[in-house]
Parts: C-alpha cells; sequence; structure tokens
C-alpha cells in the first residue's frame, strides 16, 4: 500500500527485533581483543604490530577476493561484510610467536578464511574454527624454521618453555605467579603471555552478554584440576597449569565461538567439561601446548554432541520419548 | 485477597514494552462510521452463514449471521442501517473471507436478548453461546465450547498478562471496568463448576493488581514480566505450576484460560443482554500521530481508525494487526475490525527491522530463549531442506508461534515463517496419509 509514496513493508511476525546483530557481536569481539594486542605490542615490540596488521589484512583481503572470484559484487560483499573475518586475522595474529617470518601471519589467515571458512560456505558453516586452524596450519608448517620462543626482552627460548619444562620435568616454574599473570618474562605468542589484558577483554564480552563465562571457566577450572590430578594431587600445579600456554585466550576467545560451540546449554557443559580433560591430558601425554589441538578435536565432536543432545519441550513426558525414538 | 508472586518460569525474553505510548490513556469510543464490512468468519471452525439479504433494514445487536456446526459462532450487526451487499473480499492479511457491508443510518436503534430466566450454568452457556463470544485474545475459538468440557475442571485461569508490547486494551478494561470483569468471571466460574479461581497479571501492571486485589474469592498473581508469560501453557505452569503436557490440552491438567475482554463480553451478554458487536482495541506505535486505546464496532475499517487516531506518520513502514510480537503485518488498510483484533500497530522504521537474514552463525540464543523449549534453528535448517520429517523430530508441532527465537537473532532470519511453513507441510501430510 501507498503510505505517502512509501511501501509498507509485509512479513511474518515478530515483527519487532532485538538490535543486536552478527556485525555487532564480531566488532565486539575484536574490540575485546584490543588490550591483549596492545600487552603483545608493549611486550614485543614493534614486530608483534606488524605482524597482526598482516595477519588481520590478509584474513579481511582473502574473504573480499574468494567472494569476488565467487562472483558476488563488491557492493553486496561490503554490506554484507560481518567482521567474522577481522576476529579471525587478529586471534591468529595473536596466537604466533614474533620470530615467525612475516610471510608466515598471511598464509595462516589466507588458510583460516579461505580453506577453513569459504570453502564450507562462510561465516556460521565452518566445522572448526579458522583461527584455531590457522594456527595449528602456521605452528605445523614453520616447525622446521621455528624453534625457540622468544622472551619479551627479545631473547630467545631454546627447548622448553615454561609450561613445557614444568610437565615434563615436574619442576614448578621459577617464574612467580604475577609474573605470569602478567606475562613478565614470559615466553610465548604475541597474545597470550598477558593473562591480564586477556581478562579484561572477556570480561567485556561477558558484560556485553556475548559469551556466558560459566563455560571458559569450566573449561579452565576442568584443565587445572585434571592436571593436579594428574600430577599426583599437589596442587601447586593449579595456577602455572593455567597462567601458563594459551589457555586464558583459547578458553575465553576460540572455544567460545559460537559457531564451534554445541547448541544447547547441556551440551556446552559437556563440551567444555571434556575440552578440559582433553587439554590437561594431552599436554601431560605430550609435553607441549595442547590447547589448539584440544580445540580442534573437540570442535569435530560437537556435530555428534548435537545429535544426541536436544532440548526437551516444555511439558515433555516420558510416554512421548518413546513415541520420538519409534520415529 | 493478597497479591500472590507466580512461579518462575526461566525462558522467555524480555522486550522494551512500548506501553508507556498509551497506558495511561482511557478507552474512547470510537463513533460508528458510515460504512461496515461484517466478516463471517471472526473465529475458528466453519464460517457463520448470512441470514440477511442486501436490501435488508437491521437493527444494532440484530443477528446477521447465524454459526454452521459445532465449532462455529453467532454474528450481529454493530449498527442500525441497511445492507448493502455481502461480498467476498481479500483483506491486508491475505485473507478471502465473505463480509456483510451495511450502511450506517445513525439511528442507533437497538434490539436486545430477553432477559435471562436463571443462572444456571447450561443457561449461562447457552447465552454466550447465542451471543456469538469467541475468545477475544487473538484466537478465537468460541468460548461457548471452552465451557463445556468432557471432564469436570478444577481451575479456570483469567489471562490478564498482556505480555505483547504495545497492547495497553487488558490493562485499561481492568481498570475501568474491575466490577464487570468481576461479574463476568463469577458467571463463567459458575457456568465451568469450578472452585479456583486465578488471575495472572504482569508486574508491570500494578494498579490493575491492586484493583483486583480488593475482591474477595479468587487468587491474583503478580507474574514476572517476561514475554510470553501470557501464553496459555506458560500461564498455567506459573500461576497453578502445572504442566501441560506435550499435545494435549489446557483441560487435560484440569485448567480453563479465558481472557479479559471475554469475560466483559460475557457479564455483557449475561446481565446487559447485549450480543458482542464491540471490541476494545489499542491503536499504538511510533508511526501513529495519536495513540489511542478504542471502543470500536465490529466491522469498522481500519482506515476510519488510523484517520480517527490522526493518521499515519511519513515514517511508517509495517502497519500490524495486533501485537508486534504475533500479530499479522498488513500488506494494505483493507482490513475491518473483527472479533479477535486487539491492536492496530504502526511501527516505524527505528522500531522495526527490516534487516535481510544472513547466515545463522549457531550462537543458539534461539534455543536458550525458546519457552516451549524446541531448536528453532534445527527446525528451521530442516523445514528449508524439504526434511519435515526431521523438523517434526525436532518439535515444529510444539511451536506456540511467539516469536522469541526470531526476535533474538543476530542473523536476522526468519525462524518463526520456517516453522509455521514446516506447521502446515506436516499437518498436510498427515492429512493425506489419513
Amino acid at each position: 500500500m501507498e503510505n505517502n509514496g512509501q511501501m509498507l513493508v509485509y512479513s511474518s511476525s515478530p515483527h519487532k527485533k532485538a538490535p543486536r546483530t552478527t556485525r555487532f557481536i564480531m566488532i565486539n569481539v575484536c574490540v575485546a581483543l584490543i588490550p591483549a594486542c596492545i600487552a603483545g605490542i608493549i611486550f614485543f615490540g614493534y614486530l608483534a604490530a606488524i605482524i597482526l596488521a598482516l595477519s588481520l589484512i590478509s584474513a579481511v583481503i582473502s574473504e573480499f577476493v574468494y567472494l569476488l572470484i565467487c562472483g558476488m559484487n563488491f557492493k553486496k560483499i561490503c554490506a554484507q561484510f560481518d567482521f567474522t573475518s577481522c576476529v579471525t586475522g587478529l586471534l591468529v595474529g595473536l596466537t604466533i610467536g614474533v620470530n615467525y617470518p612475516l610471510y608466515a601471519p598471511v598464509l595462516g589467515s589466507m588458510f583460516a578464511i579461505i580453506v577453513v571458512k569459504m570453502f564450507f560456505g562462510g561465516t556460521g558453516k565452518n566445522l572448526v574454527n579458522p583461527a584455531i586452524a590457522g594456527r595449528i596450519f602456521i605452528f605445523i608448517s614453520f616447525q622446521s624454521v621455528v624453534t625457540e620462543w622468544i622472551l619479551p626482552s627479545g631473547n630467545p627460548v631454546t627447548g622448553a618453555t615454561e609450561l613445557t619444562g614444568m610437565l615434563e620435568s615436574g619442576n614448578l616454574s621459577s617464574l612467580s605467579l604475577l609474573d605470569m599473570f602478567l606475562g613478565r618474562n614470559l615466553a610465548g605468542c604475541i597474545g597470550e603471555t598477558c593473562k591480564l589484558a586477556l581478562i579484561i577483554g572477556a570480561v567485556y564480552l561477558c558484560a556485553m552478554r556475548i559469551i556466558d563465562i560459566r563455560f571458559p571457566l569450566i573449561y579452565i577450572a576442568v584443565t587445572g584440576l585434571f592436571t593436579v590430578a594428574l600430577n599426583g594431587f599437589n596442587f601447586a600445579y593449579f595456577l602455572p597449569s593455567i597462567l601458563l600456554g594459551g589457555l586464558i585466550i583459547g578458553a575465553f576467545f576460540m572455544a567460545t565461538d559460537y559457531v564451534t560451540t554445541p547448541n544447547t546449554k547441556a551440551g556446552n557443559y559437556i563440551y567444555f567439561f571434556l575440552l578440559g580433560i582433553l587439554t590437561a591430558g594431552l599436554r601431560q601425554a605430550t609435553g607441549m601446548e595442547t590447547v589448539s589441538f584440544a580445540i580442534l578435536l573437540m570442535n569435530l565432536l560437537i556435530p555428534l554432541i548435537d545429535k544426541i543432545i536436544i532440548n526437551k519441550p516444555f511439558g515433555f513426558t516420558k510416554t512421548k520419548k518413546k513415541s520420538v525414538k519409534d520415529n | 485477597m493478597s497479591i500472590r508472586k507466580g512461579k518462575n518460569y526461566p525462558y522467555g525474553i524480555h522486550i522494551p514494552d512500548m506501553k508507556y505510548l498509551c497506558a495511561s490513556s482511557p478507552i474512547e469510543v470510537m463513533p460508528a462510521p458510515n460504512k461496515l464490512f461484517i466478516s463471517l468468519s471472526q473465529h475458528i471452525g466453519a464460517p457463520a452463514i448470512p441470514v440477511v439479504a442486501p436490501g435488508d433494514e437491521v437493527k444494532k445487536g440484530q443477528i446477521i449471521g447465524k454459526e454452521s456446526g459445532a465449532i462455529s459462532a453467532n454474528i450481529y450487526s454493530s449498527v442500525s442501517g441497511k445492507v448493502l451487499s455481502i461480498e467476498e473480499i481479500v483483506n491486508g492479511v491475505g485473507q478471502k473471507q465473505k463480509y456483510i457491508v451495511i450502511e450506517n443510518d445513525f439511528k442507533n436503534e437497538e434490539v436486545l436478548f430477553p432477559d435471562m430466566k436463571d443462572f444456571e450454568a447450561q443457561s449461562i452457556i447457552d447465552r454466550i453461546r447465542l451471543a456469538g463470544i469467541v475468545g477475544l485474545g487473538g484466537a478465537g475459538f468460541p468460548t461457548a465450547v471452552k465451557l463445556s468440557p468432557k471432564s469436570p475442571l478444577e481451575i479456570l485461569v483469567i489471562n490478564g498478562a498482556e505480555c505483547e508490547p504495545y497492547l495497553n486494551c487488558d490493562n485499561r478494561l481492568m481498570l475501568e471496568r474491575t466490577d464487570d470483569i468481576f461479574k463476568g468471571i463469577n458467571y463463567v466460574a459458575k457456568a465451568l463448576n469450578v472452585k479456583r479461581i486465578i488471575i495472572g497479571i504482569e508486574k508491570n501492571k500494578p494498579e490493575a493488581l491492586e484493583a483486583f486485589s480488593k475482591y474477595e474469592g479468587f487468587e491474583v498473581v503478580a507474574l514476572k514480566k517476561q514475554y510470553p508469560v501470557g501464553s496459555e501453557k506458560h500461564l498455567i505452569y506459573c500461576t497453578t505450576g502445572r504442566k501441560v503436557p506435550v499435545g494435549k490440552m489446557p483441560f487435560d491438567v484440569g485448567c480453563c484460560v479465558q481472557n479479559i475482554k471475554t469475560m466483559i463480553a460475557c457479564y455483557e451478554a449475561i446481565e446487559l443482554n447485549k450480543p458482542l458487536t464491540e471490541i476494545v482495541m489499542t491503536v499504538s506505535g511510533l508511526g501513529i500521530n495519536s495513540p489511542k486505546n478504542l471502543k470500536v464496532a465490529i466491522g469498522t475499517p481500519f482506515e476510519d481508525i488510523i484517520k480517527y487516531c490522526g493518521g499515519l506518520k511519513e515514517n511508517t513502514v509495517k502497519l500490524v494487526c495486533g501485537g508486534p510480537m504475533m500479530g499479522k503485518a498488513l500488506a494494505n488498510t483493507v482490513k475491518f475490525a473483527s472479533k479477535t483484533d486487539s491492536g492496530l500497530i504502526a511501527l516505524s522504521g527505528e522500531e522495526c527491522s527490516v534487516a535481510q537474514p544472513s547466515n545463522c552463525i549457531n550462537c543458539a540464543r534461539c534455543a536458550n530463549n525458546c519457552p516451549m523449549r524446541l531448536m528453532p534453528m534445527y527446525i528451521e535448517s530442516c523445514a528449508l531442506a524439504g526434511d519435515f520429517v526431521g523438523a517434526e523430530k525436532y518439535g515444529a508441532m510444539n511451536c506456540i508461534e511467539c516469536g522469541s527465537c526470531a526476535y533474538n537473532c543476530p542473523a536476522k532470519r526468519a525462524l518463526v515463517e520456517s516453522i509455521r511453513f514446516a506447521k502446515a507441510k506436516i499437518k498436510e501430510a498427515k492429512q493425506n496419509g489419513k
């Protein structure tokens, strides 16, 4: 109908919708990663800034180029751009060290966006977290080139890092807990060393109601407790196992990715619990940092969890269950 | 009686209720227009059969459509005047219905029912049936059928929740006609022979709660402000703690839910001997110049109602018949007030999202908020893939179409639309199978 020359919209109910959009969520995740980026640049210098910029830009460009090749026009790509590739790009940059060659983050982002995300159908269709896959791609591909981690002072650490040293030899780290928390004198990836910055970002995400704080906390607690259990119930391992390595960034920013978490509350409890067990177990068995591998493996289990666990309708009764099964 | 707190139900959503637009404006009586279009199917079930012919003179309150079958309702003329024609019109919602067109002669001659001989249960039900009263909350199920259950009931639950945003008519009625509602409830309770009467009102209507707490004989329950607490099953749970099993009706747990407006219609039919010819509706939204609560004659064209409320603003992008969560969008203003209309909402661009849907990001907001505990994203993907067996497995048939899932969807997917499509297909398959 014409209303002062304007057409009325005719569509199905509900006619009111919440203002929150995918783009809003993803921009907020990027905002939540800013403290970690700043901390990384402070600790590791200008190289960190270059790596982050490279991974971010190459992720976004990969998405645009892929869609252009697919024949979508530029205006449409801009209109539907939802900032998920920014999150992926930033996370790829944050989870590698500064001693990687500068083409590593570019390759990692390209792999994450094109192979892991776009090949499967774009946002929301990927089976595993693109950032995790990108990180693992870089980690495995550059194993022979990069054998050491860099300390904030610029000196390389050969051999074992604080975490792997602790796990292999059983000796507790010489670093104080505060140093681990702030990331001082701690070798590692750009974004994973400063826990304070990550936790600021996580609190922001919780305040914006983007992530449910219960699940990452379950993951962290289970990992810590299982490490304690595997080391003869020595509770001195609890905090170092949480604060060393990439557990905090993995728990708050990678495991909580909407696309790669189960769709029910019950499924999420199981997922994060198993994730914790798997992380601690793999760490102990391999003597390596395995947060990203654990998340990758558990991502592949999600279709199974979602198949088994679905919400029961309101007013559900047991007799109904049989008839559902019969179908 | 004191006000009791309702049982907490954790699933549902919080919507800005926008009731401030006309929460404090009293119900205005809108004068009947020149021409009225009275639909013959304003209820669920078989359409009424016209008993007047073009050219006939009718009076206000005279029967013009007679019920056909058990689930049907009588239709009465809401003005005095002349029948111009009986025609089929496709209205703005997209329904093709038969309308009796009546020209108003403004003489306002009225005919009433004879006084009730007694107030026994059966005579009350007969009168309600005669007056053409249906569930005025939106479903339009004939009330008389609801009042003759197969097994005896225990509780009568009165729905004063009005959880839809914008709508205010029930709230205003509860404040202005508390006595009439109370009398209507008592008649219905007598017809049902129930001992307990519970009235559930959302906490955001403290005046209405206060007004009902003065009466003896029933429980007043203050419900948490949460959409969709006014849904039949959730209202029963929040007020009585009983859960209606999947696929069952409220009478299976000994409850009967009735709407506030239905109670007033029953009171008018029984004590004032008036058939159902007027409805109270909220005309609201940021797109209308002066939001109002109106009492309109059934059959009044929406165009006249909009004109009476100062017309539409230029920023109006959507007209909704009913509440914005469950109401139907209008493609044009060819719609005429019927028994079940409770609102006409003109939404401006800032109020309603017309964003294009994007890929589902599996955030599970739809499943976490679904008041029926379904998996809307799976039903949707099954429906779009044509797998209606899968859609049924994920609970499509239990959907109450409240819109909580689509409201919260960050990807703006048309979840309710897909679920409705799946439901229609499943029903079709079942009919063909039998």
